[in-house]
């Protein structure tokens, strides 16, 4: 059943995307649930909430306020809690909850800003779909509210757009991606979320690029081009060394990558650079740009195909997250090169 | 700057149940979640949550039928292989929770977890979540008609988190549900079930020989079943020992369903009460239970702790293999300090805060879950030791210990391992951290 997942469990969702995405920002995060989404997300899918300090709360929703949809109450509890915070906005994310009792997300945001007198961000996120999703959803609306001004460009200032652990496994990826991007000739590299904070998104016109580490990032880079006109790449610069070291190996064969598809994207240009006759195809289970997908390239739609896909792909290699092994098919478990998702498996790795 | 708000024990005694100050009630307040608070505020986040706790049935398998949030941290969970073998999931989609049209792929999806299973689990348990909740759905209509279509028994598991406060929590569902698949047989007058927990009783623990020693033969707990055989055998108890309120209506079940009685014992960790609970025990069940041998070891270890640390003062979490209250209390009256507890008043714990609030008035209650906690600043605090796994969140740097192990400590061995452990974790032995 195309539904189900048999041997794998389920990757991080949306809600874990948007909340990864805002995590860094000073603002009040409100999960609008009733307790366990808020467990899963803080618990496994946000590794920085374990190192620090955060401001990540529940709704503490109960049945009655999901029956009778007491979205009233829920402001006042969110205002309470701002008052002498010194925080800086408040942010609501959605759930499964309010999804079935279809909750009103901009008047949320609405009376959210007027009982606060600050600004508020609400992500109608739903717990089905991926962490992706979520995490552009959080983006763009993060840009939208605060990056309003038009300011000069600073030449050799670049922002990086789509970073969050859950892409990048690592807790100092932040500091990695800079660091890579910096090589690349920039001066100054705003990693937003993962390094730069909300003075950071303020002065986001002033970006010379931006350059886009991971789909969740592209639909903020398309709003600050339209808005702002700074024009964007699509780069991911940095994948984890020990991954790098391995792909030596894979040159003259056919080798399929399996990642969020910018990074698997750079594996394909690594591997092409020194073997170039190798077969490299990429997949992933999340969002896909079509523009930057070569033939043979294709989308994950359950565990059932992905299981099919392999078996008749003819690989003899695949980069992956290791914890996608036990879906492979027991030829190809040895061959797996070890390629870090924190949204498939929940590991982190050390690096830098 | 804000600072997390407290009441002293005083001040919530003289306010009384029927008054606690809103700061510390979580439905009058959005939830702070920090690490020293995960345990709680989710029905499946770690140790036995719904999730886990729905595969105590042994042989048995669970199909989760949620969004794919729900299932996420089931990755974590399944560190263990054994476990992760034993999960399967069927994902909802956005129509699904509005529409409920899962509800038909579910005898469909058991048949295929029963196919994928290397041999026949004993039952399929169903964990079903918010969604479900709010679509009405009817879970014992549809395992019905999922057991008939697979050949197996099919439970469900309701891991309603919007229900935490209501009239059946999800771990006290849970435990229904486990026990649900027992089915009415011939008692055994030497047979006695351990109801409450989802992992065993300490070894050690002198209820094993107490009861033994009334002429019980056979003990048996779910967690030491080691097959659904055995596990069927429980339904042979002369009588079901509770010994957690969240096991309360499972055992209530089990007295309409299968005619088993039962008899409640807390945990409690002052020997001279756990003695009282012993001997009314005994007269409730026609024996006489000498706990002279095990309470003498536990105050021995007390005092051996009192001897070589002194009278310490505590920060008492909630994460932890006690009530709070009760366990502070137990400290005070044993000679110790307390000057904080991270605790969940309600109704069956305010009698310990007015003991306590007699013997050490001052001593701050705090609410894990109140958002003020997002400025707690444990340097100003009293203490000198910890014991729970959030209060060691608040206090990094003191001795302590998290004293959540999965093993459940009880009765007179209890406090001696409690104090045992607090002992190595003042000589800086590593375990006990």
């Amino acid at each position: 059943m195309k539904s189900m997942l048999k041997r794998l469990s389920p990757f991080a969702p949306d809600q874990s995307g948007a909340v990864s995405a805002l995590f860094e920002f000073g603002g009040l995060i409100v999960i609008c649930d009733a307790g366990g989404c808020t467990g899963n997300i803080c618990g496994f899918d946000e590794p920085r909430w374990f190192t620090r300090p955060s401001a990540v709360f529940s709704a503490g929703l109960r049945d009655m306020d999901a029956i009778l949809g007491r979205d009233d109450r829920l402001v006042a509890k969110l205002q309470a809690a701002m008052k002498d915070s010194g925080l800086a906005f408040s942010a609501i994310v959605g759930t499964p909850v309010p999804a079935i009792i279809a909750t009103d997300f901009q008047a949320l945001k609405r009376m959210a800003e007027k009982r606060t007198g600050l600004p508020a961000i609400t992500v109608a996120t739903t717990g089905t779909r991926s962490y992706d999703q979520g995490a552009s959803a959080a983006w763009l609306e993060l840009f939208r509210t605060f990056a309003a001004e038009r300011l000069p460009v600073e030449p050799g200032t670049a922002g990086v757009l789509g970073a969050t652990p859950l892409d990048f496994p690592c807790l100092n990826a932040g500091a990695l991606l800079s660091d890579t991007v910096a090589k690349l000739g920039w001066r100054t590299v705003r990693c937003y979320g993962m390094g730069a904070g909300l003075d950071a998104v303020r002065t986001a016109s002033s970006a010379e690029r931006n350059i886009v580490v991971a789909p969740s990032g592209l639909a903020a880079a398309e709003y600050l081009k339209k808005t702002f006109g700074t024009p964007y790449e699509i780069r991911c610069p940095w994948i984890p060394a020990r991954t790098l070291e391995t792909l030596s190996g894979l040159a003259g064969r056919n080798v399929l990558v399996v990642h969020q598809q910018y990074a698997a994207n750079a594996v394909r240009d690594a591997v092409l650079s020194t073997a170039p006759e190798t077969r490299v195809t990429v997949a992933s289970w999340f969002m896909m740009t079509p523009e930057l997908m070569r033939e043979g390239d294709f989308h994950i739609e359950s565990e059932e195909a992905f299981i099919e896909s392999v078996a008749n792909g003819g690989y003899d290699a695949i980069v992956c997250d290791e914890r996608l092994r036990v879906a492979l098919p027991r030829s190809l478990r040895d061959s797996v090169v070890d390629f870090p998702h924190f949204a498939v498996s929940g590991r982190l790795i050390e690096e830098g | 700057m804000k600072q997390a708000y407290s009441v002293t024990a005083a001040e919530l005694a003289k306010r009384g149940v029927n008054d606690v100050p809103p700061e510390l009630m979580s439905s009058a307040n959005l939830v702070y979640s920090s690490p020293a608070t995960l345990a709680f505020n989710s029905p499946g986040a770690q140790g036995f949550g719904v999730k886990r706790a729905g595969l105590a049935v042994p042989g048995s398998v669970m199909l989760l039928v949620a969004p794919a949030c729900c299932g996420r941290n089931t990755a974590a969970l399944g560190n263990e292989a054994s476990l992760a073998e034993r999960f399967f999931y069927l994902m909802q989609d956005d129509t699904d929770i509005v529409t409920g049209r899962h509800l038909t792929r579910i005898p469909e999806a058991v048949k295929e977890v029963c196919d994928a299973c290397p041999e026949k689990p004993s039952a399929v348990m169903i964990c079903i979540t918010c969604v479900d909740a709010l679509l009405g759905t009817d879970m014992e209509r549809v395992c019905r008609k999922a057991s008939d279509f697979a050949g197996v028994p099919v439970v469900p598991c309701y891991m309603y988190a919007l229900t935490r406060e209501g009239r059946l929590p999800p771990m006290a569902s849970v435990r229904r549900s486990v026990y649900s698949l027992l089915e009415p047989a011939k008692k055994d007058p030497a047979a006695v079930n351990i109801l409450g927990f989802f992992s065993p009783l300490r070894d050690d623990c002198e209820l094993y020989a107490l009861l033994r020693s009334a002429g019980v033969r056979s003990i048996r707990e779910i967690s030491r079943c080691g097959t659904f055989e055995e596990y069927k055998r429980m339904a042979e108890a002369n009588f079901n020992l509770v010994l957690n309120q969240e096991a309360r209506y499972a055992a209530a079940d089990m007295e309409k369903r299968l005619g088993i009685p039962s008899v409640e014992l807390a945990r409690l960790y002052g020997p001279d009460r756990i003695s009282k609970q012993y001997k009314l025990l005994g007269q409730a069940v026609g024996a006489e239970f000498d706990d002279s041998e095990p309470r003498s070891r536990a105050e021995d270890a007390v005092a051996a702790f009192r001897a070589k640390y002194g009278r310490r003062t505590f920060a008492v979490g909630e994460w932890l293999n006690a009530d709070p209250f009760e366990l502070s209390l137990s400290l005070i009256r044993q000679g110790f300090g307390v000057s904080e507890i991270f605790g969940t008043v309600g109704g069956a714990n305010f009698v310990y805060v007015r003991r306590i609030a007699e013997l050490s008035p001052g001593t701050k209650i705090y609410s894990n879950l109140s958002p003020t906690m997002m400025f707690y600043d444990g340097r100003d605090a009293d203490c000198d030791a910890v014991i729970g796994r959030d209060a060691m969140y608040y206090h990094p740097s003191l001795p302590g210990v998290p004293w959540n192990d999965e093993r459940q400590p009880f009765g007179h061995a209890g406090v001696r391992a409690l104090f045992e452990a607090l002992g190595d974790a003042f000589d800086g032995k590593e375990a006990a951290r």
